[in-house]
């Protein structure tokens, strides 16, 4: 239904006469605006001087701020009589956000390049015989931008019944319901009537996977998931098919959409045409409680809030965190929730004679734990922490084996020889943030799309907008971007620092390389070789300086920074093989084939994953969704996990288990409280207590001793096999196993 | 209704601590008499025995063992009465008892438990009682 064909249905004589019938005083055709005023604007008159409202300055939309590259180029522009100064180049769009003035969008997203396809935004601009489309048309000085005029309001009530014409009204069964750009704006700017008497379009819905439900019907066509796919998540899958009111969003061909970060289309979608499937139906965003928090699912730490409804969690969606995530997060994080319910374990339980667990109270668990422990030598006592631990835990765990004689405490991920000492040896020295200055990187052995899907999404703006040259040494992997694969061995690195291969000029003549290392090589025996041969490179490309640090390492789980900031670092090779009394605090990718069969085995953590079939006692714990815990995320940023939900069961939170079994084995430790065990932290690790703030490295890593090892010629392996699976929390989803039985590439 | 409201009546106080004692043993023995018909009434069979129910009442009535004033076991006898007749009357359903007197009597036993754990912090008594707290 287009147009003209509306037009000459308000022309027909029936409908005129039909129309004068019903409102015989008027023998104009009735119109649809809501105000008399609106029927014939006049476009606002150019009033000379009339200041007559207040010129105070208005806080911008969002208490955003505006930063002048050059003050040179500022200009001013006149929003409703106020005058705001900007920087050249911005729309009038944005000019009206520094104004303090929001205007109405469908299309317009400040991430996304500008399509000025949905028409929502238009302002009236003095001198301009029409209204403009105010995101695609760039603010000139002295432009007198009006956002309230009679015009403009006609202009955005005419917008919005075009809209409402092919869209379905069924907002009580949407699951955008309340929170809706469409009904939000439709209130706020749209009428009250429309004119439209035909029958609605309807559009067949796509399947994009088992993440995003479509109903295509719903679609105004705003190419926001179109823009998206192809300029932030670099997978062409979407795209627009048809033209006029045959004009639909689709896979070209019948195909998933796979990309790691195709949950994001759901935020972006300012109407109720993607939504997220697994929370179909479930629930109103009205009923939800709403907890900010933190992403514990990679080395990340993505900004997220939880949503939950009494005990359950709901949904998760991304928070605003410009250094961290910007306001995408990856699939993983989004739909893992699932997993927060599914094999938890809710009562301390022993193993019996005959195989079988048995649940006991904690007393009784505590007691045999303790006993246990007492029964083997100090230097048999292992304890393991794992990849969601947080940092108040590690710390009480490395205190209790060492108050019972052992020292031999160490995080997963992280091998007898790998570097705690210097800081900047193991975390993002650049900043995620940081990357996007780069022009140059060079990737060893890492997978920056399943190890760090939100790093991958930086490292992709800073290809696409400083046309940075990628390198990668590693096992054949997917790329979103542009990449050359200069080898799969430490080879290859070693020919760039011996300056043979063609890649160390071009790090040598950028201006911001940047080498990113995967923490997968801290689990091979040659890794000081490896490392040595990086610190050449970045010795002869000047990586290191004192303006610009691009050595990074991106680590792998949300607990690893912490575990390395604490030192936890497994002090020999064969300590977990001559363990007795084995602690594995949420450890389930430890090799318990490793652990000795007489060994006896406590598992604390919360889900019946790996670990737990080799336990001989379970401590049920209390998951990030439900505890207060710290977690530093790769670059070096501390952060805090907010409780959302209840612990399930009778379980406790980690660092009071092992506190509690303190006591009981006669080793009490001295914190009651987590500020206590907090200030104990600060001791450790003093950038652990400040709380959101990246705490860069003090020394750089080149303090470190040289190696002479020979590096081993075996290529790089693949740190993550399966982006969607990578620890217990997504093991136990059921969505994560869906995704990766549907969209993984076989 | 009022009537016999007026015509109740309460047995005067004991006189001494001896005659609450005595008064106390008769109360017990009764309550005791009485369990055969609480198992009937009831269908304890599965649950408990009569004997555990027994030393059950033993143990509400030596929770206030160490009460001297008779005033005051007068009173509490007199509550004991009001329950033990709900009770024989069936004023009660099966879950109440099994709640009160067959899986109330673990907590019973866990609270001499930490009765005999003096020496526990009171971290610990929190822990083992909630996560929240």
């Amino acid at each position: 239904m287009g147009l003209g064909l509306l037009a000459s249905k308000a022309m027909r004589p029936t409908a005129s006469r039909l129309l004068n019938f019903q409102n015989p005083n008027n023998l104009l055709l009735r119109t649809i605006v809501s105000k008399p005023e609106l029927r014939k604007p006049e476009p606002a008159a150019a009033q000379p001087e009339a200041p007559l409202v207040d010129l105070s300055p208005r806080t911008p939309v969002g208490g955003a701020r505006v930063h002048f590259s050059n003050p040179e180029d500022a200009i001013e522009v006149f929003v409703d009589g106020f005058p705001v100064k900007i920087p050249k180049g911005f729309s009038v769009l944005q000019a009206c956000e520094v104004a303090g003035v929001d205007i109405p969008r469908f299309c317009y997203h400040s991430r996304l390049s500008i399509a000025g396809n949905c028409r929502m935004c238009l302002v009236e601009v003095e001198k301009s015989p029409k209204p403009v489309a105010s995101c695609a048309m760039p603010a000139l000085p002295g432009m007198k931008i009006k956002t309230d005029t009679p015009v403009a309001k006609k202009a955005r009530e005419g917008v919005m019944e075009f809209l409402l014409m092919n869209h379905p009204l069924d907002c009580p069964i949407c699951d955008q319901g309340g929170e809706c750009d469409l009904q939000d704006q439709s209130m706020a700017f749209g009428s009250d009537r429309g004119r439209f008497t035909d029958m609605k379009r309807s559009v067949v819905d796509k399947n994009l996977g088992p993440l995003v439900k479509t109903v295509m019907t719903r679609c105004i066509q705003c190419t926001r998931c179109v823009r998206f796919a192809s300029e932030v998540a670099g997978v062409q899958d979407l795209g627009m098919l048809g033209r006029g009111s045959g004009e639909e969003i689709g896979t070209y061909v019948e195909k998933l959409m796979t990309s790691e970060l195709s949950g994001n289309v759901i935020d972006i979608c300012p109407v109720g045409a993607l939504t997220s499937k697994p929370f179909a139906f479930k629930a109103r965003n009205w009923e939800l409680k709403g907890t900010e928090t933190i992403d514990v699912t990679d080395a990340v730490g993505s900004n997220i809030r939880i949503d939950s409804r009494g005990p359950e969690v709901l949904r998760i969606v991304p928070r605003l965190n410009e250094d961290i995530n910007e306001e995408w997060i990856s699939d993983k994080t989004r739909f893992c929730y699932d997993g927060l319910k599914r094999q938890r374990l809710n009562d301390p339980m022993i193993r019996g004679p005959d195989g079988r667990f048995k649940p006991v109270n904690w007393g009784d668990a505590l007691a045999v734990v303790a006993e246990a422990a007492h029964q083997v030598k100090p230097e048999e006592i292992v304890g393991i922490s794992g990849k969601l631990s947080d940092a108040e835990s590690m710390i009480v765990l490395k205190d209790f084996l060492n108050r019972m004689g052992s020292n031999n405490v160490w995080g997963e991920g992280i091998s007898e020889n790998t570097n705690a000492d210097l800081r900047s040896g193991y975390i993002m020295n650049t900043s995620i943030a940081g990357l996007e200055k780069a022009d140059a990187f060079l990737l060893v052995g890492t997978q920056p799309r399943v190890e760090a899907a939100m790093v991958n999404a930086r490292i992709r703006k800073t290809v696409t907008s400083n046309h940075a040259k990628v390198g990668y040494v590693g096992p054949a992997t997917d790329f979103n971007y542009d990449h050359q694969h200069l080898g799969t061995g430490p080879q290859t690195l070693v020919e760039i620092a011996e300056g043979r291969h063609p890649f160390s000029k071009i790090i040598s003549n950028a201006k911001h390389p940047v080498i990113i290392v995967g923490a997968g090589i801290f689990e091979r025996k040659d890794q000081d070789a490896i490392f040595a041969a990086i610190e050449t490179i970045a010795k002869q490309g000047n990586v290191v300086r004192s303006d610009w640090n691009g050595l990074n390492v991106l680590l792998l789980h949300a607990a690893q920074a912490a575990a390395l900031d604490l030192g936890l670092v497994p002090q020999s090779e064969k300590s977990l093989e001559s363990a007795k009394f084995v602690y594995l605090m949420g450890a389930d990718d430890t090799n318990i084939d490793k652990i000795p069969k007489d060994a006896f085995v406590v598992y604390q953590g919360h889900h019946g994953d790996k670990s737990v079939y080799r336990a001989d006692v379970i401590l049920p714990a209390a998951a990030f969704s439900e505890k207060e815990g710290t977690y530093e995320n790769t670059e070096g940023c501390t952060q805090q996990t907010w409780p959302a939900v209840p612990t399930v069961g009778d379980s406790r939170d980690d660092w009071k288990i092992i506190r509690a079994l303190s006591e009981v084995a006669g080793v009490r430790l001295p914190y009651d409280t987590i500020g206590g065990v907090r200030s104990r932290l600060r001791n450790v690790a003093p950038n652990l207590a400040q709380m959101d703030e990246r705490e860069p490295a003090a020394l750089p890593s080149s303090l470190r001793p040289t190696f002479t090892q020979k590096v081993d010629p075996t290529p790089f392996g693949v740190a993550v096999e399966n982006f969607y699976m990578t620890d217990a929390i997504t093991r136990a989803s059921k969505i994560m196993a869906q995704c990766s039985a549907m969209l993984l590439k076989k | 209704m009022a009537q016999a409201i007026r015509n109740a009546k309460v047995p005067p106080n004991s006189v001494n601590l001896e005659e609450a004692r005595q008064r106390v043993f008769e109360f017990f023995r009764s309550a005791c008499r009485s369990l055969p018909t609480v198992m009937e009434v009831y269908n304890l069979y599965d649950v408990a025995t009569i004997s555990q129910l027994r030393s059950t009442i033993a143990a509400e009535i030596r929770k206030n063992d160490h009460i001297t004033n008779p005033k005051v076991i007068d009173l509490l006898l007199f509550k004991g009465l009001e329950e033990l007749k709900n009770v024989v009357n069936h004023s009660k359903q099966r879950h109440h008892i099994v709640g009160q007197y067959v899986v109330g009597r673990r907590g019973l036993e866990q609270q001499e438990l930490a009765a005999k754990e003096q020496g526990i912090s009171n971290f610990l008594k929190n822990f083992y009682n909630s996560n929240y707290s």
